[in-house]
């Protein structure tokens, strides 16, 4: 039975040990593209939801010249944050691909973090609430005196239950 | 035949009505008749919205394009197969599909019951025909399928016209899975309205017990199923059709999928509380009610243009229409809290920390914060809209960063949770059974890091799948290794058989091994890279370790498009491996292309390359070609997730208390001498 217990989890251990040497890191030999990068962060305006490098309409009214402006704006040097400007001012804000981390914007960042705080505030207040009421009391082997036959019923059904599927 | 499908249609509407007003007339008066007088009602009412249905089908098949509904979206040439997708393809269609579907649940639900709980059936019937009737006066009175084409003649009155062709399918739907997904998900959508009937319906009565849990569990289990294969399913579509080399892009519409999907996963866990332990009562509940709504307010999105999305339908009214029901029923449910949550009385008490239980509470805590970062993130446009007067938008980055670190959670919990006791966790049984699965989670981290694995997300992903997966193989291991002590028979059997006497649980580990195969998909993404040239022929294109060589050019007419195809020669390490043709699909009846994007798929990654036209520039093919990383792990993992779910849908062969003899030591007995033998640190059931 060890020896079968061994066996198993020398397997397990070797299947899921070496499952990285058959992913190669890709990551790793990918030439960084810095138009690429920053075009990642706005989306295309053409209606295809997608962020500017990812639109695949071949002479995409919006994309193709936006693409051109970028890389004239990489070009001359420009930071980041000018070229936002200059695609806000172009475009408007639905530019964004995500929302700027101020104003109002900022509610789309911190709501949901907003709410696994006090969700898992919640989790905790309710576990340790439940924590403090009495445990129903078990009945004893065989039953005892005192022990009607509804609740050793009920304590069946409930034991049933718990073991059952 | 128009007329046949619209009367049919004003008829289920008229039944419908029947079965509402009737049920809760039998309701009050309990009078028997009445009460098999609207269960009747309530079948003829499918019978008839199926007779609709086949008359819209007729429609098409006929080619009849005299009605508005089959010249948009239908032509002569147009295959079999898509006339039968064109019925969903649009609006009006889709939503008479959407009846069609809710009958095919309604009427099974009639049957399966006609003679059973009979203080709970009139409640469920009178909440599924209110959804029918909201679902029908759309298809009668606000978006009819039926309605002839009809154009103003010089006299100003509208005469009605037939046409000699239609406008042929959106080409983007003319693909085979564009079949399969819509009634998938639609099934899903649909099917959720099961659960909320019961749910309500047991309010309503003040039905006692857990039994309407029991009654509901496989159709929600059914439901999540088809919930969960047609979002798969559309994100294959898109990853095999739209060509931007991925396969989720945060739509709005596919977001929509995403949410009754995470909601109706916290139910499906959190319902075992209440049928174990007697907990969560009002949780579930509102957990049911909540799944609903978002299957609600997801169509909603869909169709009424709120949201900007490349699924949606056409923008149009119907949307005030979906906002009324959306208040209506978050009022009934409201009322019916309020005026019964002492019903919901539950049995709420914790014996430790680490225990089943509270890692159910935290799975439903993360499932519930990734429903509203997603929500939240997919209406933020509208609300920024509404506050400032901008509308900002909300892409991918945005979802990605906010949910990637959710995700991880969950996935954390899926290891975890299976392994805790009801009750209460040991430390011992917390070493026994953690041991194993984080030290070969860890150490294949550390492989990986050796091998150069540096993007944090996937390196973290990966660990927890490998964890996950130990944890549901030894859970296996373990059991079968009991059974075939016991039986003598082989491993394979053993398992087989462990699984077949506990189809739930195991058909839970199933489901669980399923989500690791599509989470060790998705961490794939980190490494996706794609190149893209103007291609002559004889050039050549390097991707990874393929050299791709444009062979040629050609176009080939078929029946209702003419596809223009790019010969890819594929060479691996120089070696010719196999020939690739993407294609741009120029359809007869419509300005719109298609793009069939050509993919050689492996275990390790997708080649995807797409022909998306001719460069305006130099007016030579454009070659966009990924390398994708692990994505065949996805679908995989669909698959297992809807194996894993079928199986739990199965009965169980023999009961689990067979196993009272077993070696296995218990983990934590219940109650001493009720049911010592029986281990109770029960897996995923």
């Amino acid at each position: 039975m060890i020896k079968a217990r061994s066996i198993a989890a020398i397997t397990l251990l070797a299947m899921f040990g070496t499952a990285p040497l058959f992913i190669t890191p890709l990551g790793a030999e990918q030439l960084t593209d810095r138009a690429k990068e920053v075009g990642g962060k706005f989306m295309c305006v053409c209606g295809c939801n997608q962020v500017l490098t990812g639109c695949n309409h071949v002479n995409c009214p919006s994309s193709v010249p936006m693409l051109k402006e970028l890389s004239g704006a990489l070009a001359r040097g420009d930071s980041e944050d000018a070229i936002t400007q200059m695609f806000v001012q172009e475009f408007g804000t639905k530019v964004y691909a995500e929302p700027p981390k101020t104003g109002f914007s900022l509610v789309a960042w911190v709501f949901p973090k907003v709410c696994l705080l006090v969700g898992a505030g919640l989790v905790v207040f309710v576990i340790a609430r439940w924590r403090k009421r009495p445990a129903p009391l078990a009945a004893p082997a065989g039953g005892a005196p005192g022990i009607s036959a509804e609740m050793l019923e009920r304590a069946r059904a409930q034991a049933s239950r718990e073991t059952q599927d | 035949m128009d007329v046949f499908g619209s009367f049919a249609l004003l008829l289920a509407f008229v039944c419908a009505v029947y079965a509402f007003g009737g049920g809760i007339a039998a309701i009050i008066t309990r009078h028997p008749l009445l009460i098999k007088s609207t269960r009747q009602a309530g079948i003829a009412t499918c019978g008839l919205i199926f007779l609709a249905t086949i008359s819209l089908e007729y429609l098409f098949f006929s080619d009849n394009f005299s009605i508005a509904y089959v010249v948009s979206h239908s032509n002569r040439d147009l295959s079999t197969f898509y006339k039968i997708a064109a019925l969903w393809s649009g609006q009006e269609g889709s939503l008479l599909f959407w009846s069609f579907l809710l009958a095919v649940y309604v009427i099974s639900v009639l049957l399966t019951y006609r003679n059973k709980n009979g203080e709970l059936m009139p409640y469920v019937g009178v909440v599924m025909a209110g959804v029918q009737i909201f679902f029908l006066t759309l298809n009668n009175f606000v978006a009819s399928p039926f309605k002839a084409l009809a154009s103003p003649g010089a006299d100003g009155v509208m005469n009605y016209v037939a046409r000699a062709d239609g406008n042929g399918l959106t080409p983007l739907l003319q693909y085979p899975e564009m079949v399969i997904h819509p009634p998938n998900l639609y099934s899903g959508y649909t099917g959720f309205t099961i659960p909320f009937a019961f749910a309500l319906g047991a309010l309503l009565a003040r039905y006692p017990g857990e039994k309407w849990i029991h009654l509901t569990r496989k159709w929600t289990m059914i439901a999540w199923m088809f919930q969960s294969a047609g979002i798969l399913l559309g994100a294959h579509w898109a990853y095999a059709v739209l060509g931007w080399g991925g396969y989720w892009g945060w739509d709005p519409v596919e977001n929509a999928s995403l949410l009754p999907w995470l909601t109706g996963t916290a139910f499906l866990h959190s319902v075992m509380m209440q049928e174990k332990r007697g907990m969560m009562k009002v949780w579930n509940v509102w957990l049911v009610f909540c799944t609903f709504l978002l299957c609600i307010l997801g169509t909603f999105l869909t169709r009424s243009g709120v949201v900007s999305s490349v699924h949606a339908f056409a923008q149009s009214s119907i949307g005030t229409w979906f906002v009324g029901f959306l208040v209506l029923i978050i009022t009934v449910c409201f009322g019916a809290y309020l005026k019964n949550r002492d019903y919901l009385k539950s049995e709420n008490q914790l014996d430790s920390i680490v225990s089943r239980e509270s890692s159910f509470l935290f799975n439903n805590l993360i499932l519930l914060v990734a429903c509203v970062a997603v929500l939240s993130g997919t209406l933020f446009p509208v609300f920024s809209e509404w506050f400032t007067g901008n509308r900002i938008s909300v892409g991918a980055p945005f979802f990605n960063k906010v949910n990637i670190p959710t995700g991880l959670l969950l996935l954390f919990l899926t290891g975890v949770g299976p392994l805790l006791a009801w009750r209460k966790t040991s430390t011992e049984s917390l070493k026994r059974n953690f041991g194993w699965p984080l030290g070969i989670g860890l150490f294949a981290g550390a492989v990986a890091l050796v091998f150069g694995f540096r993007e944090i997300y996937s390196w973290v992903c990966l660990i927890l799948c490998v964890f996950v997966a130990s944890t549901v193989g030894l859970e296996f291991y373990r059991g079968a290794k009991v059974i075939r002590a016991r039986s003598g028979a082989s491993f394979a059997a053993s398992a087989v058989d462990l699984t077949m006497r506990n189809t739930r649980r195991y058909g839970g580990y199933i489901v669980h091994m399923g989500m690791v195969f599509v989470f060790i998909g998705l961490a794939g993404a980190a490494f996706n890279r794609d190149v893209q040239k103007d291609m002559r022929q004889g050039d050549t294109m390097q991707i990874g370790a393929y050299t791709l060589v444009l062979q040629g050019f050609d176009t080939r007419p078929e029946k209702n498009y003419t596809a223009q195809r790019v010969l890819v020669e594929v060479l691996r390490d120089k070696k010719p491996m196999m020939m690739l043709y993407p294609e741009k699909r120029r359809f007869n009846t419509t300005v719109e292309n298609g793009t069939m994007v050509a993919i050689y798929s492996t275990l390790k990654e997708d080649l995807y390359v797409v022909y998306p036209g001719n460069s305006p520039d130099t007016d030579l093919p454009v070659l966009h070609a990924y390398l994708n990383p692990l994505v065949k792990w996805i679908w995989f993992g669909g698959a297992v997730v809807v194996l894993g779910t079928l199986v739990a849908l199965l009965p169980n062969r023999r009961a689990v208390l067979v196993l009272s003899g077993a070696q296995q030591p218990a983990a934590q007995p219940l109650a001493q001498g009720l049911a010592s033998p029986v281990t109770l640190r029960e897996g995923h059931d």
